[in-house]
């Protein structure tokens, strides 16, 4: 297990500046509302509450591929989604860039997904009326880039992930892997310094799902890309492995090592 | 989305129908020619629809009072008296509006049917002894042709006097709504009616290219109201509550209605598309962009809803006036305008632009979070 990445001050992997980290990160979601004044006099019970992470701490630096692992409900997707800032801890803090994602607005934390951050679901989330060039497109297109520039990115990203003869349809004509690929072109269009993917390959057969992987192996050269998965094959390209079950950090191992 | 559109398109459908019903109500009993540019009638009488309002006080020695009109200035100038009365031709026995005038050069047509068929001035009157040749000529509109199944030749009895003679069948008549018209010579209609004893009319029709007229008439009859086309028009308008309520109840109830089922339908698709307003949200897209959309959406919708409507309430207003002449009326009851399409359109945007703030609201709301 790397101390620095289970202490809780700050956190560094080596001589590399990490581009995002967590501190000592808590996430507790509540059922339902409080009680309230009233409700606690009349002796009504708080909600009942999970705690979906338990003092995690972790690192990612640029250039590597961290693989988050752990069975259902151990708390992957409850991290990226911290590490993405689409959602607060209740506890502990997330930098990205030294930039604490809690003292920043709502506003401010969407500007730098758009900027900073490419997101890939395990149910690809794209828009299903836009082709897949439009798609790749969105976020350019909040980026305020011209129509010209932001045809040849898109186009650009989708011949990177193969899909050159598919830029034209639309999520409806295009078979899962590519999908996927559509996702992971869009997760890039940006040019982003960390890449959050959950479940990247959960709904893809072994073919596509290693085509998928090798996309992955080749964007993480120069930016920092996390993964949660509980499959085996997939966490295999990770740099190193965190171990989650049951909201704590259970071990952490480098893959490629 | 296209529960939406449909929405909104039948409740634009159904105003533009009732819209133009109480344009039909409206424009139904109203007198009008574009050549005619005064109307002189008794204070008391109904500006709204002179012609029928046969109850009214009348004027006397009209044939008098008309010559005294004439002037260099003054195109024409008539005498108009109006009755319902029965007409019989060939067995065929209906009740028509009779419309009694003078004929003369500038006089193109009254109450939207031709004076053509007409002989020039008014012999039978004589110069008051009513004892002149009798014409016995008639101008039907083609609905009084339809329903008496009479055409030019048919010899006609009118009230009982069998002496008349369709001179004429008004086939592009743009006639009185629904109303069947006959016009003949009026000493003639006086004659039957009994108007003929004080030479009795319900108005004057005055056509002239001087406003200077307008004074002049209104110092003979200062008791009288005399009314330009335009001032006629307004009072119709404004005496014309029913169709006039009709159209702004219609109105209001499209407005409130349409607003209610956009902001149900619309608001139902904001939530439904909460998952992709997270996604729009995690991959960066501002909420302002997120709200842009959701605008533009509503806007697109309830626009295009508008317009479809209108299309479809014109559609709506042939079916009415297709099923009513088919078994009630023998003219259209409703009134179709070019300018229904822009109304349906306006009046859709409309129900966007107020249902805006609360899908704005709504959709700032789901915004954001995981998807």
């Amino acid at each position: 297990m790397s101390p620095a990445a289970t202490s809780s001050s700050h956190p560094t992997e080596g001589d590399r500046s990490p581009v995002v980290y967590a501190t000592d990160v808590t996430k507790v979601y509540t059922r339902g509302s409080g009680p309230g004044r009233v409700g606690k006099l009349l002796g009504r019970p708080e909600p009942p509450s999970v705690t979906a992470l338990d003092k995690i701490s972790v690192a990612i630096d640029a250039g590597e591929i961290v693989g988050l692992a752990g069975p259902s409900g151990s708390g992957k997707s409850t991290l990226l989604h911290l590490l993405a800032g689409l959602e607060t801890p209740t506890a502990g803090t997330v930098q990205f860039q030294d930039q604490d994602l809690e003292t920043l607005s709502r506003r401010e934390r969407i500007r730098l997904r758009l900027e900073h951050v490419g997101i890939i679901f395990q149910h690809f989330h794209l828009v299903d009326s836009l082709s897949a060039r439009a798609n790749v497109s969105l976020p350019l297109v909040e980026l305020g880039m011209g129509t010209r520039k932001r045809r040849e990115r898109s186009e650009a990203l989708l011949t990177r992930v193969g899909l050159e003869d598919r830029i034209s349809h639309r999520p409806g004509e295009l078979s899962g892997g590519e999908q996927q690929r559509v996702a992971i072109a869009r997760a890039l269009a940006t040019d982003p310094t960390l890449i959050i993917a959950d479940e990247p390959t959960g709904e893809l057969d072994t073919e596509t799902g290693q085509r998928v992987l090798e996309e992955f192996k080749r964007i993480a050269t120069d930016r920092a890309v996390v993964l949660a998965s509980h499959d085996q094959p997939t966490l295999e390209i990770a740099d190193r492995i965190v171990q989650l079950r049951d909201g704590t950090r259970v071990e952490a191992t480098q893959a490629d090592t | 989305m296209q529960l939406s559109i449909l929405g909104v398109a039948a409740i634009i459908a159904l105003l533009v129908v009732v819209t133009g019903l109480g344009l039909g109500l409206a424009t139904g009993t109203t007198v009008y020619d574009d050549d005619i540019d005064y109307w002189v009638v008794p204070e008391d009488s109904g500006s709204s629809s002179p012609l029928l309002a046969t109850d009214n006080p009348r004027f006397g020695s009209v044939h008098d009072s008309t010559e005294q009109f004439r002037t260099e200035e003054v195109t024409f100038a008539t005498p108009v008296l109006s009755q319902i009365l029965q007409l019989e031709a060939d067995g065929e026995t209906e009740f028509i509006l009779v419309v009694g005038v003078i004929n003369e050069p500038g006089l193109d047509a009254v109450t939207g049917v031709t004076t053509d068929g007409l002989s020039d001035g008014d012999p039978y009157y004589a110069d008051g002894s009513y004892d002149g040749p009798w014409t016995g000529d008639v101008v039907l509109s083609q609905s009084a042709s339809n329903l008496l199944e009479a055409g030019s030749g048919t010899q006609l009895t009118v009230a009982g006097n069998e002496s008349f003679t369709v001179t004429g069948v008004d086939d592009g008549s743009d006639t009185v709504g629904n109303v069947p018209v006959a016009v003949m010579q009026l000493s003639e209609l006086q004659r039957l009616t009994g108007a003929a004893e004080h030479d009795q009319a319900d108005q004057f029709i005055v056509g002239t290219n001087s406003p200077a007229v307008e004074t002049t008439l209104k110092d003979r009859y200062p008791q009288s109201e005399v009314l330009t086309r335009g001032e006629l028009t307004t009072n119709e308008a404004m005496d014309s509550e029913l169709p006039l309520a009709l159209a702004v109840t219609a109105f209001i109830i499209a407005i409130s209605v349409g607003t209610l089922f956009v902001l149900t339908t619309n608001g139902l698709e904001v939530v439904a598309d909460q998952r992709q307003l997270a996604t729009l949200a995690a991959i960066g897209i501002s909420t302002r962009s997120q709200l842009v959309l959701v605008g533009v959406q509503t806007m697109v919708v309830t626009g295009i809803g508008g317009f479809l409507g209108a299309v479809a309430g014109m559609g709506g207003i042939w079916a009415v006036n297709t099923g009513a002449m088919e078994l009630l009326t023998t003219e259209p009851i409703a009134l179709s305008e070019s300018w229904f399409l822009l109304y349906g359109g306006g009046v859709g945007l409309l129900i966007g632009v107020l249902s805006l703030p609360y899908l704005l609201v709504l959709a700032r709301r789901v915004s954001g979070g995981v998807p």
